[in-house]
């Protein structure tokens, strides 16, 4: 069964905490995470993005982002970070 | 991009310099004369950042910072430290307090207003 | 921009009326200091004051104000960090550094600079005070920088547009990465602390700054990030090495990062061709003397490693922030009580608004038709004979007691504190007693005080002599005073305070007190007086006030202006005021002036001559009396004399002299109005009877008819009569003196 997920508006430092905790409750799901509201995106909710993809890619479960709008695509260009780290779009 | 922001002067010129700067620039405005008055704003409301003056009676830029990142909602709000005073030791005073960024006064009004879509974006 | 011109304008002029309260906020500091009634808070003020002008100065550009503002506030920091004691003559140089710091703004105001040597002295007096190294430095200060970026500011969507597409891989090794863009480029290396995080900072920002200044290609290095399950999301896990265009300027980068310091790992390696196999490691030690710009604990090797940063200690989120905001308070307690009462005035300035004058008095004047027009409806219902309680009786009341309130309402608007005048005073004693080597401490006692704003503005050259008289005059020599036992320091007191509906301004000495047998002496010798003369203590006291007497014996360059205390007194008596003296030798002299609230209203006395309504000023009428055959007096051709007790004045028919009449036959049974004169004179004022004694609005006419000799202003009677309100002085001063009519010449 895969899980939906839709990300908040602004994943800034105070959203973190709750991200990764919500994350960790679908440890061993599929699951799909719908970006298209981000309009910012700190780097601890990134760093929680990027465990959670390397840690389903880990246990071989499918964890995928999209609708990456173009706000979130260039923070995440000054980050340094392809959508392809966060587990990419599934097209 | 529409921010809010807070900023906090005693000085009332510098208030009415902040507030065309800031609104010029499309950015919602709310201004308060000292620490105290900030944090009476920041309880009925939210803002995107805030910009403040070190200087000020009742309650200075350094008590106004502490206050504000004690409380959990606005730990990660962006503090602009808004001071004529630019001595390391004031900035390490205000960074140590929770402060984010600061601004010289007098400032360059397209200056300000980047520094803020810096930390506001 | 252009459309904010007359913003701009605006907050300027506002920035100067700000200065004005800074400037009175920093002489109560001062003068607090000076009377040793400071507490720790007054420093403060007196810091934030000079603080608050150089802020506000900086952001018109008034560099003169700036600089000297800057000065100040050096030396005055000093003291806050108790390097310095303010007191003799570091406080006097405060003082006179307050006073050009007044004087800059007015010129900043008028557009203008003050010559540089008038206050150099001072300038580099503050400077010696605070080491005067540090200048130079300093002055690099004013440049407004911030996360400093070009003057280009790129909007944030363009961003990744501007970002070479195909980033590095994510896992490879590190190596290599700055070929990518080729050797020219710089290499930053950034790791962020947690405090980082708590400062709300965040390395989006920061990148974002760069992005601004400079071509940016990042790499995220996710080598350490941990599972999701192991992962403190509070710790950043994630380092960066950042690749930069070769236009890049170290200075800026530092900038960047110059808040962050100490909470991050952050090592910038400038565009380096002669390096270019140098890779942007993490895992690389800083080279010692490479030319790496390294800033922050990280710089001193393990990068990557939580540097400890000296005063890195995070905020404490919880505890730390409520007992800084309580000592806040606590601080502050104390100092109340020892403040005494001055204190919770100037604490909480009311939100104020900033009116056109001359609206201001429109209203007055609005208002002032309205007593009229309430008056006379008044009258019109008593004259229909109503019924004591009928209604419309009752209304009227209610209406005449809102038409009152509503007029004092409207006066009090004009009305201004005393404080700032006060101020001024502080500034002539401190200067006086410096010219006449006296020691001298000014209290000022009722500074909230109001009065109407040209009162006060009239009040000040009055008040100026008569303070320098205090000082130069009144107290003695130093040497006197402590051969009469007093404290070596005179004191000067200045009060202000409102007593039956009039504003009482007293300046008292505790000085020898006049010495009357001098007095008396010079007024002899001036011809001033009788050698004869009998006169009172107070008769003596009044001497001073006389055109022409001076106490010349040891005139000093203060008090030989060509201003005498004459002079004073007209200046009072011509803003409807009454001054007085009370003196006791060996303990000192007290000048008191009282002045009506306000010039909108004068106590009045309605008399009628020649079948005319006449108002006069009531502080001029020194007595009235019903003529008796016994006290007149023939003298000359057409003139007569009143004798009034030892004396004789010269009678005068108001009717005449206003041309409304020949002189009358007779004047017996009229009464006749002594006038006082500045030179203590009298003249007496015959009028057909006296109608009424009230206060009356003043209408001025001068704006219609210009000035009128012997006509001060217009009112309206409560029966809708226009009164002319008149001049007594100004009439009796040019008056013909006819009483008579000549015995013979009809024909002349």
């Amino acid at each position: 069964m895969t899980v939906a997920l839709t990300l908040p508006e602004r994943l800034d430092t105070s959203a973190a905490p709750e991200l990764a905790d919500t994350l960790a409750a679908e440890l061993g799901q599929d699951i799909e995470i719908d970006a298209a509201p981000v309009t910012h995106l700190g780097a601890l909710c990134l760093q929680v993005l990027l465990s959670a993809a390397k840690t389903w890619a880990a246990r071989g479960q499918s964890l995928t982002i999209s609708n990456i709008n173009d706000t979130m695509a260039g923070q995440l260009t000054l980050f340094g970070v392809t959508p392809d780290h966060l587990g990419g779009p599934r097209e | 991009m529409s921010l809010s922001i807070l900023a906090v002067d005693d000085s009332q010129t510098i208030r009415n310099m902040l507030n065309m700067t800031l609104t010029d620039a499309g950015f919602s405005t709310r201004l308060a004369e000292d620490g105290l008055k900030g944090l009476e704003v920041l309880e009925n409301n939210s803002f995107d950042a805030i910009i403040t003056d070190i200087n000020m009676p009742n309650l200075d830029g350094f008590g106004f910072i502490d206050a504000v990142r004690a409380q959990e909602r606005f730990r990660s709000i962006p503090i602009l430290v808004l001071t004529t005073e630019v001595a390391p030791e004031l900035k390490a005073r205000a960074r140590d307090a929770g402060a984010t960024g600061w601004v010289v006064k007098p400032f360059d009004p397209p200056k300000l207003v980047r520094a803020l879509q810096l930390v506001a974006g | 921009m252009a459309d904010n011109t007359d913003a701009m304008a605006e907050i300027r002029a506002s920035f100067f009326t700000e200065c004005e309260e800074l400037l009175e906020s920093l002489q109560d500091g001062l003068d607090a200091v000076w009377n040793e009634t400071s507490d720790e808070e007054t420093i403060n003020v007196i810091f934030r004051a000079v603080h608050s002008v150089k802020g506000g100065a900086g952001a018109f550009g008034l560099t003169q104000l700036v600089d000297f503002a800057h000065r100040y506030e050096t030396a005055l920091d000093e003291v806050r960090a108790g390097k310095l004691v303010p007191e003799g003559e570091v406080l006097k140089l405060f003082f006179r550094a307050a006073d050009i710091l007044s004087d800059l703004l007015q010129a900043a105001k008028e557009d203008g600079e003050l010559d540089p040597a008038t206050f150099e002295e001072v300038l580099s007096g503050l400077a010696a005070l605070a080491g005067g190294e540090e200048e130079e430095e300093e002055a690099l200060d004013f440049q407004p920088l911030i996360l400093d970026i070009g003057d280009e500011t790129p909007q944030l969507a363009e961003l990744p547009g501007e970002l070479p597409p195909g980033l590095p891989p994510l896992s490879g090794p590190a190596e290599g990465e700055g070929d990518a863009q080729g050797d020219s480029g710089g290499h930053i290396y950034f790791a962020a602390e947690k405090e980082l995080f708590l400062n709300g900072n965040e390395p989006l920002y920061l990148f974002r700054a760069l992005a601004d200044l400079t071509e940016l290609t990042s790499r995220c290095n996710m080598d350490d990030l941990p599972d999701l399950s192991d992962l403190d999301p509070a710790v950043c896990h994630l380092s960066w090495d950042l690749t930069t265009g070769a236009d890049i300027d170290a200075a800026a980068v530092a900038e960047v990062f110059e808040f962050v310091e100490g909470l991050c790992t952050f090592r910038h390696r400038l565009p380096e061709p002669e390096l270019p196999e140098l890779p942007a490691l993490p895992e690389l030690p800083v080279l010692p003397g490479a030319p790496d710009t390294a800033v922050g604990a990280g710089a001193d090797g393990e990068p990557g490693v939580a540097p400890a940063p000296d005063a890195g200690a995070p905020p404490q989120a919880s505890d730390a922030p409520a007992p800084k905001l309580s000592t806040d308070q606590d601080a502050k307690a104390p100092a109340a009580p020892k403040a005494g009462a001055q204190k919770p005035a100037p604490a909480k300035p009311n939100p104020t608004i900033r009116v056109d004058l001359e609206r201001v008095d429109r209203l007055v004047n609005l208002v002032g038709e309205l007593v009229i027009n309430q008056a006379m409806l008044s009258q019109s219902v008593t004259e229909v004979d109503m019924p004591p309680n009928a209604a419309i009786t009752k209304g009227l009341d209610e209406f005449m007691q809102l038409t009152r309130s509503l007029q004092d309402s409207v006066m009090r608007i004009r009305a201004q504190p005393v404080k700032a005048l006060f101020q001024r005073m502080g500034r002539i004693v401190r200067e006086v007693a410096t010219e006449v080597n006296k020691n001298v401490l000014l209290k000022t006692e009722g500074e909230t005080t109001e009065v109407d704003k040209t009162v006060i503005e009239r009040l000040a050259d009055p008040l100026t002599h008569m303070i320098r008289n205090a000082v130069d005059h009144g107290l003695e020599s130093t040497e006197a005073r402590l051969a009469a036992g007093k404290p070596e320091r005179g004191t000067v007191t200045l009060t202000a305070g409102h007593r039956s509906g009039r504003v009482v301004i007293e300046i008292s000495d505790d000085g020898a007190g006049i010495n009357r047998p001098k007095v008396r002496q010079i007024a002899i010798d001036k011809k001033l007086i009788e050698e004869t003369a009998e006169l009172s203590d107070s008769d003596i006291d009044m001497l001073l006030f006389m055109p022409g007497f001076s106490t010349a014996s040891e005139v000093s360059n203060l008090s030989g202006r060509g201003v005498g205390m004459d002079v004073v007194k007209t200046a009072i008596q011509a803003l409807g005021g009454r001054v007085s003296i009370t003196s006791t030798p060996g303990q000192g002299t007290c000048f008191s002036i009282s002045l009506p609230l306000t010039l909108a209203v004068l106590d009045g006395m309605v008399v009628e001559a020649a079948g005319q309504a006449l108002v006069l000023p009531l502080n001029v009428i020194e007595e009235t009396m019903t003529v008796e055959a016994a006290m007149l007096g023939e003298m000359g051709r057409e003139t007569q004399v009143l004798r009034i007790r030892e004396g004789f004045a010269p009678l005068l028919d108001l009717g005449t002299e206003m041309g409304f009449r020949t002189p009358l036959e007779s004047y017996l049974d009229h009464v006749a109005l002594l006038i006082a004169h500045e030179d203590g004179s009298r003249s007496a004022l015959v009028v057909d009877r006296i109608v009424d004694q009230r206060q009356v609005v003043i209408k001025g006419l001068q704006n219609t008819f210009g000035q009128i000799p012997g006509v001060a202003a217009a009112t309206i009677l409560g029966d809708g009569q226009i009164a002319l309100i008149l001049d007594p002085l100004d009439i009796t001063m040019n008056a013909s003196g006819r009483t008579r009519q000549p015995s013979l010449s009809l024909a002349g």
